[in-house]
């Protein structure tokens, strides 16, 4: 029985290294790929061009502007006159965002009323549009307090605090790095599409060259072409994610504050579950364009956005969630960061990893009675 | 009128193939839809937990602002093992807590509340520290504004500043409207460097491109008709995208010229099926095809600007990111669809696109001619 098993992994591990150009490009690739990422993807919002329509022109509103460009968020572009001036800047989108300061801001002030300042804020990356907000509230919010003590110190109070203050504190990742949340999401994607990609073809492929009849007609049983078929790629893939976490901690630095065995561990179990989700598409599609596009939009995509590398799953959408539990990157992201940021031990996330294997033998399952040795 | 017989080929080639197609429509409606409806950025039942040491009227008073939509408070926890306990196992993101001196502080005027929050996904962690750290500091304001009024002592309208912000084109920043487009977006973007490539290669494959070859066909009549293809799917499916999907259903606004976008957006296919001839000209069989496909889409679609800003960008990335059509497209499509703007603002978009279509198309060529001329 072992002995089919051992001669068809023979077979596919032969066919592997006779295409040395393809198994360069199976391990160049995704090193490639989480490079480009690594470097590339940045979340964090820096750097924004503000402009600001100035209609009172005084020491206080100047100490206003001051607060936003000071700030490694918001970058000076230009003092502006006019609201079609402001449209225009956000229109072409050369600002994101524009401060119009009314006349008569300082004067309301030290007059001790309150004063409204506008902020337009381009909506076309919504993300970006709330972030944008959220650091213009606190330094709107800076400032009032600033004020506010200012005068409460003429008026003769002398606290420090006038109002309730707010101390925040990141865990996992204090400075709140989008760098260190990034790259171990990166793994988990990268490995998700990448293998169900490099398994897509190996059955349809031989369909389409109708090398699928030597297996047909020999005595091989289904599971033992599946997991023939499966394991020379889970080796493969195993390889890359080495190189992945020597890149992640050594080139780039991520925080690594768990355990390597048990990381490992996951991670064979996972790309069991990745390769078998690419056999399975392999033994059901008719062509191999349609095996790859499948392939395709089933995981690019969605393990970067179902998977909770971007926003937690909870905030999804009942559709969202729904999706998100059937790839396998869900539940892997939240061991890899487990052990990437928390350096949890094994014990807390048991029923991920035992969600993982109930996946692997759900898609073997699946993939090994789908296989018929027969021609419709 | 080879090319026309070349082209009838090729479409008999799509139509024929039912998963194919049906794969295609599947990629115009149902991804679209799903991304739109299921993913989202907001922060939106940001499972909160609360540690209320002080348990006075004050504190319940400031636990009842935070309200979903934003927040879902799942737990009230009574101590520090707990809290570390939801947060660990990540079914909690935030920590509220409030001392157990917090009226007594509130008298003095010194009070303060902690926020912990699991930094593991730092963007939702950002805007969801801004929001309570909003609702906090109004807490706090209303507090100084009842006693002001009681004593009298201070002035009696505070003298703050109200931020009034109006966000433009999207005012109640739906991810949904940008999650939508995106997708679409993406999905063009795929269809047409999978689809051509793969017709291209399997043609390679089957060595049926032999015999195309010695027809009297020119290469650049192969190309195009392997292209025509895939831009008349896409142009077929859009309008259901675009106005059953995008506006329909989610109720995006388009408010540019529909006919401006067709026409760049096909213009656009045309440049990335030609990056696809050019990879199907490189591989041999569809196997290497996927990974040079792999290679240049991940970056590209990631890399477009949707996701990472582009003024956050690396210098390097900024300049790498000029050879990718997808960046010029995203400008475009969001530019135009999203802003209604007009070629003013949109013409070096699409001299990129046309630009790097024409180069990879002229590359494909010359790179076809070599193999075969052998």
């Amino acid at each position: 029985m072992l002995k089919r098993l051992q001669g068809i992994l023979k077979k596919e591990f032969r066919e592997l290294l006779r295409d040395p150009l393809y198994l360069t490009f199976a391990l160049i690739v995704p090193v490639i790929i989480i490079i480009l990422m690594g470097y590339g993807l940045i979340l964090d919002v820096k750097n924004i061009a503000v402009s600001f329509i100035d209609y009172d022109r005084s020491q206080l509103s100047r100490e206003y502007r001051y607060a936003f460009t000071n700030s490694e968020y918001f970058r000076f572009y230009k003092l502006i006159d006019s609201y079609s001036e402001a449209e225009e800047l956000i229109q072409s989108g050369v600002c994101r965002i524009v401060v119009v300061i009314p006349a008569g801001f300082s004067k309301n002030l030290y007059e001790g009323k309150k004063t409204d300042v506008q902020v337009l804020i381009d909506g076309s990356f919504p993300m970006r549009a709330e972030v944008m907000k959220g650091y213009t509230a606190a330094i709107n919010n800076q400032f009032n307090e600033k004020l506010l003590k200012s005068l409460a110190w003429k008026a003769g109070f002398s606290k420090t605090n006038l109002l309730l203050g707010v101390e925040t504190r990141a865990w996992y990742n204090p400075a709140l790095e989008s760098k260190n949340f990034i790259l171990p999401g990166e793994v988990v994607t990268t490995l998700m599409f990448y293998s169900v990609l490099l398994a897509s073809l190996i059955v349809v492929r031989e369909k389409e060259s109708g090398s699928i009849f030597n297996l047909y007609c020999s005595p091989v049983k289904p599971w033992e072409i599946v997991f023939g078929k499966a394991i020379p790629y889970i080796v493969i893939t195993f390889v890359t994610y080495l190189i992945f976490f020597v890149l992640t901690v050594g080139l780039f630095k991520t925080k690594f504050t768990g355990s390597f065995v048990v990381l490992t561990l996951a991670t064979v179990i996972y790309l069991a579950c990745t390769v078998g989700v690419g056999v399975l598409i392999s033994i059901i599609a008719k062509s191999q364009i349609t095996a790859m596009l499948i392939a395709f939009l089933a995981t690019v995509i969605p393990s970067f956005i179902y998977s909770g590398y971007f926003s937690p799953v909870t905030s999804m959408s009942e559709i969202g969630q729904f999706i998100s539990k059937t790839i396998p990157a869900t539940y892997f992201m939240i061991i890899v960061r487990g052990i990437y940021l928390k350096g949890f031990g094994l014990e807390s996330f048991l029923s991920d990893l035992l969600a993982l294997c109930i996946y692997g033998v759900m898609v073997y399952g699946i993939a090994i009675l789908a296989f018929r040795k027969r021609i419709k | 009128m080879r090319i026309l017989s070349l082209i009838k080929k090729e479409m008999l080639h799509l139509i024929r193939d039912k998963a194919l197609v049906f794969i295609l429509f599947w990629a115009f409606t149902g991804a679209v839809y799903t991304s739109g409806s299921g993913f989202t950025m907001e922060v939106k039942n940001f499972p909160t937990i609360i540690f209320d040491m002080s348990k006075s009227k004050e504190s319940r008073e400031l636990i009842s602002r935070f309200q979903k939509p934003y927040f879902k408070i799942i737990s009230f926890v009574e101590n520090d093992r707990e809290l570390i306990e939801w947060l660990d196992s990540g079914k909690a993101s935030m920590a509220i807590v409030i001392p157990p001196d917090f009226v007594r502080k509130i008298d003095k005027m010194e009070g303060k509340i902690q926020i912990i929050i699991d930094g593991t996904m730092s963007l939702s962690a950002t805007v969801a520290v801004a929001y309570v750290t909003e609702i906090i500091y109004d807490y706090g304001l209303e507090i100084l504004e009842r006693k002001m009024g009681v004593t009298g002592k201070f002035l009696e309208n505070l003298p703050i500043i109200e931020q009034k912000t109006r966000i433009e084109f999207n005012p109640n920043v739906l991810s949904s409207w940008f999650m939508s487009m995106l997708e679409y977006f993406n999905m063009i973007t795929m269809v047409s460097l999978l689809v051509t490539a793969a017709q291209m290669v399997r043609e390679k494959e089957y060595g049926t491109i032999e015999q195309l070859l010695v027809t009297p066909v020119r290469n650049w009549e192969i190309f195009i008709s392997k292209i025509i293809p895939t831009l008349v799917a896409i142009a077929i499916f859009s309008p259901i995208t675009l106005f059953g999907i995008i506006k329909g259903i989610f109720g995006v606004p388009l408010r540019g010229n529909i006919f401006f976008f067709y026409a760049v957006m096909l213009f656009y296919a045309f440049t990335i099926s030609s990056l696809g001839l050019a990879i199907s000209t490189v591989a041999k069989n569809l196997a290497q095809a996927m990974m040079l496909m792999l290679v240049i889409l991940i970056p590209m679609l990631f890399l477009s600007g949707a996701w990472t800003p582009p003024e956050s960008m690396h210098p390097l990335m900024q300049y790498l990111s000029l050879i990718s059509p997808m960046r010029y497209f995203i400008d475009f499509g969001y530019s135009v669809l999203f802003k209604g703007n007009g070629i003013t603002y949109v013409w070096h978009d699409i001299l990129g696109i046309i630009l790097i279509g024409l180069v990879l198309f002229a590359f494909s060529s010359y790179q076809f001619k070599r193999s075969f001329s052998k």
